[in-house]
């Protein structure tokens, strides 16, 4: 037995060595993801809170005007465009979908006729955008009611309250970076053995190994555990450059994450063994794990989140072996679940891992 | 005289075709024992089946007294195998090869030893894609020897070969052969067969239709009353090429 484990720990490390002298696979398992990273970081990072981008078209002198416009400026809902001092400009970028609406002062604002000052704020906006301009509109009288205060006393005898809850909810972020690692794991366990397993093949590598006594479990074996390397250094990066870069803020426990990653990883890897073990050469492998991949890399929540598909098309892909993958990755990192209480995910996990692992040692081939 | 391979009534067939008919010969030890014949013969298909990488339709192959298809993992430990064409993984040193194909065997070797033999040893931090034709052949053969096997299979190795690389690889075949390890080989060359091989067996249509050494093969066509249709040349082109480009057997490193 040690010998045989001699076997896996000598091809563990030659060919973990060999994979971080191959530019492409570093490439294709560290650089792709990361890249990736930073686009759908960038995109989903700071979409969270509501503002209208709006231009703000000051034509009065008075002292209440200046009192409004402060108000507006120092209004996180409100995001000024810098660039416009005229109607014609504003409606330009409206009719462009740049802005959501503009907000005139007129001229006549804040002139006192009798004892106080009055005037009309403008909200104009395009017909495409009727909803954030009726929002603006309520938005800007809820303005003007505190501004009118100062004027007028008035008593209203129904109010609403808004309270914040001391719960952190999910951001888009949280969402789109468990869906990123499950396409990076993706990535590594299921594309790179299609590739590769053919190629071996191909040149006769696997078949000459075939004519010594290695067993297709030792080498199986030697596989999972490289993979497994490889992957803890692409897991830290991506986490690192997340935490650095995007404000991951990871809840849970390290050391559990880190072991149900590994987990995941084996799981998905058993795909990639079973496929790229079966197939004779790049033709057998591609349409097939074409098949697979790409139905279960959009189904399992790696690019958007599953809670936008309808209903049944969710319970359906609940089922998917990526799926808890991904889910429980979210679960730990960002709600701080123990593994204990992922029971589902990785009772999920175990038995696609014997499924595929069965599939991949009874269709492997050498040649 | 012992027989440290006894290959009986070996049958293969391929859906309708007979691939091999009824193979019977025994290989000596410390022999090179050469199967010649056409494309198609069966030569490969029985060496598979010898080398315990294909099932075996009836008959039997004993290797050492170790039944191949009763236990081919054990008679995997005891035989090298040289494919047709070696390949190996690239981005990988040729010490890792070498310590790579001990493992697969359970063994720890020292490389450089290996390479040493081969008159790989100055390339032995280099990466195999950095090798010649003639030097990825020389690998395979070594690494194919790390964990001193009894037997050693040769799939027509020569092929593709420039002739200075050729002889280089016949002076290593004896070698081994020297070091007591029975080597079994298939070739299309009929002067590679007539220098290495001890004796011979000729196959066509999957049957062996002739075995013996090359001298008596030879006599008993002469006997035939055989006769050639062109006078002999004292040296041909091959003699030429050799003469101008290879400065003796075992120098040149291509």
């Amino acid at each position: 037995m040690r010998k045989k484990l001699y076997t896996v720990t000598t091809f563990v490390k030659i060919n973990t060595k060999r994979f971080f002298r191959d530019k492409t696979a570093i490439f294709f398992s560290i650089l792709f993801p990361l890249i990736f990273l930073f686009i759908f970081g960038g995109i989903f990072g700071n979409t969270s809170n509501l503002s209208f981008r709006v231009a703000y078209i000051n034509q009065s002198q008075t002292e209440s005007a200046n009192q409004v416009g402060a108000i507006l400026k120092s209004n996180k809902l409100f995001k000024i465009d810098p660039d416009i001092s005229d109607i014609d400009a504003a409606n330009e970028k409206m009719n462009r979908g740049q802005l959501d609406a503009t907000i005139v002062i007129p001229r006549d604002f804040g002139e006192v006729n009798e004892t106080l000052p009055s005037g009309k704020v403008e909200v104009i906006y395009t017909q495409n955008n009727q909803q954030a301009g009726q929002a603006l509109g309520s938005i800007l009288q809820e303005v003007m009611r505190g501004v009118n205060a100062r004027y007028v006393e008035t008593e209203m005898p129904f109010t609403v309250v808004a309270t914040q809850s001391n719960n952190k909810s999910l951001s888009s972020f949280d969402y789109t970076f468990a869906g990123l690692l499950g396409f990076s794991i993706i990535g590594m366990g299921i594309f790179g053995p299609i590739n590769v397993f053919p190629e071996l093949k191909k040149m006769g590598i696997l078949r000459r190994l075939h004519t010594t006594p290695i067993r297709v479990w030792q080498y199986f074996m030697s596989t999972v555990i490289s993979q497994l390397v490889v992957g803890t250094v692409t897991m830290v990066v991506l986490f690192s450059v997340a935490i650095a870069v995007f404000n991951l803020k990871v809840v849970g426990n390290i050391f559990e994450l880190a072991l149900f990653l590994a987990l995941g990883i084996t799981s998905i890897l058993g795909i990639g063994l079973a496929l790229g073990g079966w197939a004779k050469n790049e033709r057998q492998a591609a349409p097939l794990s074409n098949i697979i991949v790409f139905p279960m890399m959009f189904l399992s929540g790696t690019f958007f989140p599953r809670f936008l598909m309808p209903e049944w098309l969710q319970t359906a892909s609940n089922y998917l072996p990526l799926t808890p993958v991904i889910d429980g990755i979210r679960l730990i990192t960002t709600e701080g679940k123990h593994l204990t209480e992922i029971g589902p995910q990785i009772g999920l996990i175990g038995l696609w891992l014997l499924i595929v692992y069965a599939i991949a040692f009874r269709v492997f081939r050498w040649e | 005289m012992t027989h440290i391979v006894e290959v009986k009534d070996l049958k293969k067939s391929y859906g309708d075709v007979e691939a091999v008919r009824g193979v019977s010969f025994h290989v000596k030890k410390g022999e090179i024992f050469g199967i010649l014949g056409p494309n198609g013969a069966g030569k490969t298909t029985t060496l598979e089946m010898m080398e315990a990488l294909r099932d075996i339709d009836s008959g039997s192959v004993t290797i050492d007294n170790i039944d191949v298809s009763e236990h081919p993992y054990k008679v995997r430990a005891i035989i090298g195998v040289q494919p047709q064409s070696p390949g190996f993984q690239d981005k990988t040193k040729l010490t890792e090869i070498i310590q790579m194909f001990a493992a697969a065997y359970g063994e720890k070797v020292n490389p450089r030893r290996f390479l040493d033999d081969v008159q790989l040893g100055d390339k032995a931090n280099s990466y195999v894609e950095q090798l010649s034709g003639g030097q990825k052949q020389r690998l395979s053969i070594t690494a194919a020897l790390v964990h001193n096997p009894k037997v050693f299979f040769l799939d027509e190795p020569t092929t593709g070969l420039d002739p200075t690389a050729r002889r280089n690889l016949w002076k290593l075949i004896e070698q081994v052969r020297d070091r007591g390890i029975s080597v079994i080989i298939t070739t299309h060359y009929m002067d590679e067969a007539e220098v290495l091989c001890d004796r011979i067996a000729i196959m066509d249509n999957g049957m062996i239709i002739a075995l013996d050494t090359p001298k008596n093969l030879i006599k008993q066509l002469l006997a035939r009353g055989f006769k050639k249709s062109q006078k002999v040349e004292q040296a041909n082109l091959e003699d030429v090429f050799i003469d101008l480009t290879g400065k003796g057997l075992g120098e040149h490193t291509s």
